[in-house]
């Protein structure tokens, strides 16, 4: 486990995963117009008074955007970064709604798992 | 949260013995956060039956991978393509998740590695109490917030029954008695009046598979049945 968390990124990996999921993910981060409508359906955003780090938006596009545009190129403390944003910030309730019909749990998820590949996951210990 | 507990590792090698290429599926829900069944927990249940496989001189290929929720079918498709490779999946989820992936791969045997124990609350890391038994009735609102079907061994509706002794239940002396602590508490609150009254019998909900719709979208799925049928 400890190997797990120290080993390094494996980058191929990470690109293999992007490249798999390019063409949603690609449309999802070009649609968003950054229109915050999101927001509001966001209980946590809504608990954190209005935090706009806690936006759908912002978790989505500071997680698989970083990733994608970093084409995958990022260190472990990056992932971690990332991890705050898709676990911290967001339960995967998949009530966020979009106007535009992006899929921001599939984003957020494709994150997490790419993020999980990379053994950075949260512990509950 | 739901709580559950990793069931016996022979159990688990027992039902695996037959297949070679297994996944071992995590979850990163309730089983999660008790630390029964998330990717850790995996990795732990890979390795321990890799130790077990290798006494025996038995090559197993295992592997693992964890998906957020094996509860929502958006996250289990995360898995098409990926369970194509394997005889078997050991799934870490609640029974919930497991039966919600063997629906989904019908054509692959699934395992439970977890016996899921209960509705309930942390008490501490790796501590959890069981608190509410999902009946379909609640009746907190006049127990002052404590569940007589989980905690009463009895599960009586209108307690405490003969069998109360100092605050401790006659099925054993350390386990505190339900009702008394409901008497205290409603007391405290100034609202005994709440147990004067006889209650009606639990109409036992959980007799038959159960689905919740929630009060808004009744209309939706009345609509959705009556265009299907």
């Amino acid at each position: 486990m400890i190997e797990e968390q120290t080993a390094a990124v494996d980058i191929t990996f990470i690109r293999d995963m992007l490249e798999k999921n390019k063409g949603k993910m690609k449309l999802s981060l070009r649609v968003c117009a950054h229109c915050s409508l999101c927001a509001e359906s966001c209980f946590l955003f809504n608990a954190y008074n209005n935090d706009p780090k806690y936006m759908p938006s912002y978790k989505f596009i500071h997680s698989i955007g970083t990733l994608y545009k970093k084409k995958g190129k990022v260190d472990r403390s990056m992932l971690e970064e990332i991890s705050i944003n898709i676990w911290k910030r967001c339960v995967l309730c998949t009530r966020c709604y979009c106007p535009f019909g992006i899929d921001i749990p599939s984003m957020i998820a494709l994150a997490r798992s790419i993020c999980r590949s990379q053994g950075v996951f949260p512990r509950y210990d | 949260m739901i709580k559950g507990k990793r069931k016996p590792l022979e159990e688990i090698k027992s039902s695996i013995d037959a297949f070679n290429n297994i996944l071992i599926v995590g979850c990163g829900g309730c089983v999660s956060v008790c630390l029964a069944g998330g990717q850790k927990e995996t990795n732990t249940l890979k390795a321990d039956l890799n130790m077990l496989y290798k006494q025996d001189k038995i090559r197993k290929g295992l592997k693992t991978f964890t998906i957020e929720r094996q509860c929502n079918v958006q996250f289990l498709a995360e898995l098409d393509e990926i369970v194509q490779e394997y005889d078997c999946l050991i799934s870490m989820a609640c029974g919930a998740g497991v039966q919600y992936l063997a629906e989904r791969f019908g054509q692959k045997p699934v395992f439970p590695a977890i016996n899921t124990d209960a509705i309930g609350v942390d008490r501490g890391v790796g501590i959890y109490e069981e608190q509410c038994r999902a009946c379909g009735e609640c009746v907190l609102a006049y127990t002052g917030g404590i569940c007589p079907v989980t905690r009463c061994a009895k599960g009586l509706f209108n307690g405490p029954c003969g069998g109360t002794n100092k605050g401790m239940c006659e099925v054993d002396n350390d386990v505190p008695c339900a009702w008394h602590d409901i008497y205290e508490r409603l007391k405290e609150q100034n609202r005994l009046d709440c147990i004067l009254n006889i209650q009606t019998p639990m109409q036992w909900q959980n007799q038959v598979q159960r689905t919740i719709v929630q009060e808004p979208y009744e209309s939706r799925y009345r609509q959705n049945r009556h265009s299907t049928s």
